[in-house]
């Protein structure tokens, strides 16, 4: 029962933790149909940057309040400076984004060095869950994910930048003749995207071996979940991330880890070739 | 409304020579001439692939402009991106309408609202009363209304920006016939009782009729005749050689 309970609660973190790295990105890419590359990368910035905020003395938590703010900065940067030139060009964001992630990737290695790095675990204990012993921190980064998830929901579903920004994901052109700046509302996701995967990778940061790879492994699962899940509704993130990670879990519980993402690969792309929008765009 | 006649009026939108088309270099208007009044109803009418929607799109900053100028006011607008232009007073319901299905009826219309500078934030009585089928849909998804109601949930969401100008292109287009007169009838007494002119592409006479003083003919991307629209009807020298297949 206990290994049962400690299962489940293995796999909502995981799932949980993927949906905090992926929201950033379906943002992004719902909005303003641009793939980013670099968004693991982000989520690297947002590691290092907590662990920058510690060596200088600070707190884990002050690291967490300013992480969004520093990336969200960073990504209104990227925008102004790289995005916005190659919009209407799909395949060039890809590239152009692609670039980003290797520069990245390169000044933080000039920058802290290629090795390992560790960031120190605010919450060091266990706490009991109807009788399984679990690491608290872990149970943070849930509620983490949760909070954030309800806060874009809210953003999107209940404000009038929301309103507005749903419009422009439906219709664009039609956005702009009803007077929306879509070039603003651009500027802006993107910066929310970037602060969203800072958070991430701030969050994250205790749990992992902070270095240069680290976006790497939650950067494909990412885009995974995206792709079986759907663009249109963040319900389809949260399916999309349930299907990826908790399958990916629990049958790595029974067989190994290649076993598992192997068989969570196979699935997805059977999803996918049924379902070419994401299981909530409807069947072709 | 009016205590001037509108050819007395001063001009509102100017169009001198107008070339423009897609980025890549193809051009569908060729040196085009247009002037509105303020108030003033016109109608352009041609056979399909003249220019007519491309010329709103033109206004609305949607095109390339390879030459010319578009003027609205004292202000030269080409080249502005769409928003601003928008934000200006000119309000487009484009061909196919283009409402957001998957948002309710009331959202599609504070849309029309949230991006304006100027206009409050939250919806004035004044629309439900000019669209009762609107108040009655309110919470509905918009995707679910008719081809009518759809349309006038356009022509709504394009009014309550409080525009002074409005360009509105194939507005029977899908919609029954029976409803088509009744609306026009009802767009023509909004647009004369707020003083907002009108640019309208309709091959219909019917609704030309109803709805615009003049009526300008389109043949490959230029103006080359105009007409009032009392003296219109299916017999005439410019329906015949503007209009017939």
């Amino acid at each position: 029962m206990t290994q049962a309970i400690i299962l489940a609660l293995d796999a909502t973190n995981f799932v949980l933790a993927l949906l905090l790295v992926t929201l950033g990105l379906v943002i992004i890419f719902g909005l303003m149909n641009v793939i980013n590359m670099a968004h693991g990368e982000l989520f690297l910035l947002g590691a290092y940057s907590v662990y920058t905020v510690q060596a200088l003395g600070g707190t884990y938590w002050l690291a967490l309040a300013i992480t969004p703010a520093v990336l969200a900065l960073i990504g209104l940067l990227i925008e102004e400076w790289v995005i916005r030139h190659v919009y209407h060009r799909f395949i060039d964001t890809i590239l152009a984004t692609w670039g980003i992630s290797i520069a990245i990737k390169q000044a933080v290695i000039i920058g802290y060095g290629p090795a390992a790095l560790q960031v120190n675990n605010p919450i060091p204990g266990a706490i009991d869950i109807l009788g399984a012993i679990y690491p608290a921190f872990r149970v943070f980064v849930m509620l983490a994910s949760v909070a954030a998830a309800g806060a874009v929901f809210l953003l999107f579903y209940r404000t009038d930048w929301g309103l507005m920004a749903r419009a422009v994901i439906a219709n664009r052109s039609m956005a702009s003749n009803l007077g929306i700046n879509t070039r603003r509302m651009d500027r802006l996701t993107f910066a929310l995207g970037a602060a969203l995967a800072g958070l991430a990778g701030a969050v994250m940061a205790p749990l992992m071996s902070v270095d240069p790879q680290m976006g790497v492994g939650f950067l494909v699962p990412a885009f995974l979940s995206i792709l079986v899940g759907g663009t249109g509704t963040l319900l389809g993130t949260l399916l999309g991330t349930s299907l990826i990670a908790g399958g990916t879990t629990v049958v790595s519980s029974v067989w190994s880890q290649i076993v598992a993402q192997i068989v969570v690969f196979s699935v997805a792309i059977v999803v996918i070739r049924i379902f070419p929008q994401g299981l909530t765009g409807g069947r072709r | 409304m009016y205590a001037k006649p509108i050819w007395a009026m001063p001009e509102m939108l100017r169009i001198d020579a107008l070339e423009a088309g897609y980025d890549d270099g193809g051009r569908v208007l060729h040196g085009l001439d247009l002037a509105v009044r303020e108030g003033e109803r016109v109608a352009l009418m041609g056979r399909n692939g003249m220019g007519k929607t491309s010329l709103l799109r033109s206004v609305m900053g949607h095109l390339r402009l390879h030459r010319g100028s578009i003027r609205f006011g004292q202000q030269d607008i080409s080249g502005l991106p769409t928003y601003r232009i928008s934000n200006l007073g000119i309000a487009y319901v484009p061909q196919g309408r283009e409402i957001f299905g998957d948002l309710t009826v009331e959202e599609n219309l504070r849309l029309g609202l949230l991006g304006k500078r100027t206009t409050a934030r939250t919806l004035s009585p004044f629309v439900f009363d000019r669209f009762p089928i609107l108040a009655t849909r309110r919470h509905q998804r918009a995707g679910t209304l008719s081809g009518g109601e759809q349309q006038q949930l356009a022509v709504a969401r394009a009014l309550v920006g409080r525009p002074r100008l409005l360009l509105l292109d194939e507005p029977s287009e899908g919609i029954q016939p029976s409803i088509v007169q009744s609306m026009a009838a009802a767009l023509a007494s909004i647009a004369h009782e707020e003083g907002i002119a009108l640019v309208l592409v309709e091959h219909s006479l019917q609704v030309v009729k109803a709805l615009a003083e003049r009526c300008l003919f389109m043949q490959n991307g230029c103006v080359v005749a105009q007409g009032a629209t009392t003296e219109l009807d299916v017999n005439s020298d410019l329906v015949l050689r503007h209009l017939s297949v």
